[in-house]
């Protein structure tokens, strides 16, 4: 039985999000996803805050997380879910145009499940994220609390 | 104030008697200096006497002569003169025929001469050595007061370390007079001397070349510490036996201050400047590369929505499009890569050269599948280095080497060691029977995005060479090429074979 996980995405730049969607959609992903255009709204969905307070209670099967942000950077709303009890459990990819090796070694140690550099190459780039989605959406079994369709 | 270490008791005495010398003969008063004269003569006649009553003959005139010698000596011309008449007085008086009256004896007439003129010859030398040694004294005064101008300390110590000489400068910096110290105080123990070397090497080095100079740390009498800038010269007596050691000191305790503020001050702007570099590229590698992934993405994008409605040329424009953002995207991965390396800490180890090009050969040979490259590699040694730089130096020339020689069957590619260099140094080299280069722009070859071939010759984005250069730089090696158009080049590298390359590399910016 395949079941689809709800993807949130935190991402500021407009092409980027509609890139990310459209490679969703080719496999038919994109109907679950939630997009939040900076750290504050990202951690306001994640807290059911503002916007967000009426959302169902469940976390998403997977975040994927940019590095670079307005007002609250991905490595401080990264912070914020690893030391919080009830969002820890929730995967994060990090995917980030940054290969700084500064960047992946902070966030690993945050506790980040997977860091993708994003590739300049569409083909890639549409593959990168398709797996992505595939990968933590379906294959992988997110932990109990988490929507599943 | 601290205690004062002793001198030894000989140097002392000998000390005492020269300042009562110099005491005696310094005297101004008249009544002192006629005083001394008149007891001189006195105790000079009471000795004749005692010498007459046990019948010791002709004593009296050494006992004159003597007694006109020291009083010259220290009492100066005026009472010699009179010495010299009282002594006759007291000749012709008590010894000269007859007896108790001033009357002279034709026969010791003779005598009575030779006695005048004695005790004159006797008065005339020692009023000149009494010149001469005042002469000296003065000299000597007025070469130690020039010195006392100086504002550096200067001391003299002799070969026990004791003080002998001590300047004004050396009394306003330390805070110990002259009194205090000279002839009392061992040098090293009053200033408690810290040495920039062991000391019996120091010691060494004055006694074979006569001079040592360096840096000292000294403690002065209120306890603060001072850098000096010392300077030592040695002097010898006539046996050639090392006999005192002149000491030159130059306060240079702000000096060295100043420099460590100033050190410090740089390398916290160096550090200000590193980190705004770091943010500059980090800027770079995310900010720039969205905007190439979205030239790309929707290009692609365009292509797949619009392809039945485009013609050739306009899917040509496209193409173009793509790849000349991908290669934008390769120019900032390369430069990126290049300043990391500039910015990255070096880690030093035993490198085995032989294993590492075995290692980067195999990794490029993936890429040369269906070529026929003709590999010669010779013995290479075990050099100093971080690896992984090193690693990116070897892989960077063989790579330029297979793709130089695309056009080659056989294509040769040859690494090596260059024998008969200097002994601390190794050097290694790629040689390539390719497209070589001209040798009028061999100074650009190892530029940042410096190309001296056409893309459509050969692809690159011009950062290997610059990348090769940077870490042979930061190793403390040298990098050189040579080559022909047509007949093919050679890159060398050379390597520091001493230990101390790890600290070298570390500190090269």
């Amino acid at each position: 039985m395949t079941t689809l996980g709800r993807i949130l995405i935190v991402e500021d730049d407009p092409n980027d999000v509609e890139l990310t969607l459209t490679a969703l959609g080719d496999y038919n992903l994109a109907n679950e996803v939630v997009v939040t255009r900076d750290g504050q709204q990202a951690l306001d969905y994640l807290y059911r805050r503002g916007e967000f307070s009426t959302r169902s209670m469940d976390n998403p099967a997977v975040m994927l997380l940019d590095l670079k942000l307005p007002k609250v950077s991905g490595l401080e709303v990264l912070q914020q879910i690893k030391s919080d009890e009830r969002l820890k459990t929730m995967p994060v990819v990090v995917l980030t145009s940054s290969n700084e090796e500064k960047d992946m070694m902070r966030s690993y140690r945050l506790g980040v499940n997977a860091y993708v550099v994003k590739p300049v190459d569409f083909h890639e780039f549409v593959n990168a994220v398709k797996e992505l989605g595939v990968f933590w959406a379906v294959i992988n079994e997110p932990p109990p609390g988490s929507v599943k369709k | 104030m601290r205690e004062l270490a002793e001198g030894p008791t000989r140097v002392g005495v000998t000390r005492t008697l020269a300042r009562w010398n110099r005491e005696l003969q310094t005297v101004h008063s008249p009544i002192l200096r006629y005083g001394f004269c008149i007891l001189g003569i006195a105790i000079a006649l009471g000795l004749a006497l005692i010498f007459q009553y046990y019948e010791l003959q002709d004593a009296e005139l050494p006992v004159f002569t003597v007694a006109i010698a020291l009083v010259t000596w220290y009492a100066g011309i005026g009472p010699s003169v009179l010495a010299v008449v009282l002594a006759w007085g007291c000749f012709n008086y008590f010894f000269a025929q007859p007896l108790y009256t001033f009357e002279i004896s034709r026969a010791d007439l003779p005598y009575s001469v030779v006695f005048v003129v004695w005790a004159i010859v006797v008065a005339r030398f020692a009023a000149v050595r009494r010149r001469i040694e005042n002469s000296l004294r003065q000299i000597r005064d007025t070469q130690a007061n020039l010195l006392n101008l100086a504002h550096d300390s200067i001391f003299v110590r002799d070969m026990q370390n004791i003080i002998t000489y001590w300047n004004r400068g050396a009394e306003e910096f330390y805070g110990w007079t002259a009194a205090e110290v000279v002839g009392k105080a061992a040098t090293h123990q009053l200033l408690q001397t810290v040495f920039p070397a062991p000391v019996d090497e120091i010691d060494a080095e004055l006694l074979r070349t006569g001079r040592w100079e360096g840096e000292l740390v000294h403690i002065k009498a209120d306890g603060t510490q001072a850098v000096v800038a010392s300077r030592w010269s040695l002097r010898r007596d006539e046996q050639q036996r090392p006999e005192a050691i002149l000491e030159l000191n130059n306060d240079i305790t702000e000096l060295k201050r100043e420099q460590a503020s100033l050190h410090k001050q740089r390398a916290a702007e160096l550090e200000a400047a590193n980190k705004e570099l770091e943010s500059f590229a980090y800027t770079v590698s995310h900010d720039l590369r969205a905007p190439l992934r979205h030239v790309v993405g929707y290009s692609e994008l365009l292509q797949k929505q619009a392809s039945s409605s485009l013609d050739d040329k306009s899917h040509r424009y496209m193409r173009t499009i793509v790849e000349s953002a991908k290669r934008m995207g390769n120019l900032i991965d390369d430069l990126l890569a290049f300043s990391r390396i500039g910015r990255a800490e070096t880690k030093a180890t035993a490198v085995d050269l032989q294993q590492l090009v075995k290692e980067s050969i195999a990794e490029i040979k993936q890429d040369t599948k269906g070529r026929d490259i003709a590999w010669k590699i010779g013995a290479l040694p075990v050099c100093h280095g971080d690896r992984p730089m090193l690693k990116l130096v070897v892989v960077n020339l063989v790579s330029n080497a297979v793709k130089f020689t695309r056009m080659r069957t056989p294509a040769e590619v040859e690494i090596g060691c260059v024998n008969g260099n200097k002994n601390d140094e190794i050097e290694v080299f790629v040689r390539d029977n390719g497209a070589g280069f001209d040798m009028q722009y061999v100074d650009k070859l190892f530029g940042v995005f410096q190309r001296l071939h056409l893309p459509e010759q050969f692809e690159g984005t011009g950062i290997g060479l610059a990348t090769v250069q940077r870490i042979i730089h930061r190793h403390g090696g040298r990098v050189r090429a040579e080559g022909a158009v047509d007949h093919g080049a050679t890159f060398y590298f050379s390597l520091p074979e001493t230990q101390d390359t790890a600290a070298r590399t570390a500190n090269t910016p």
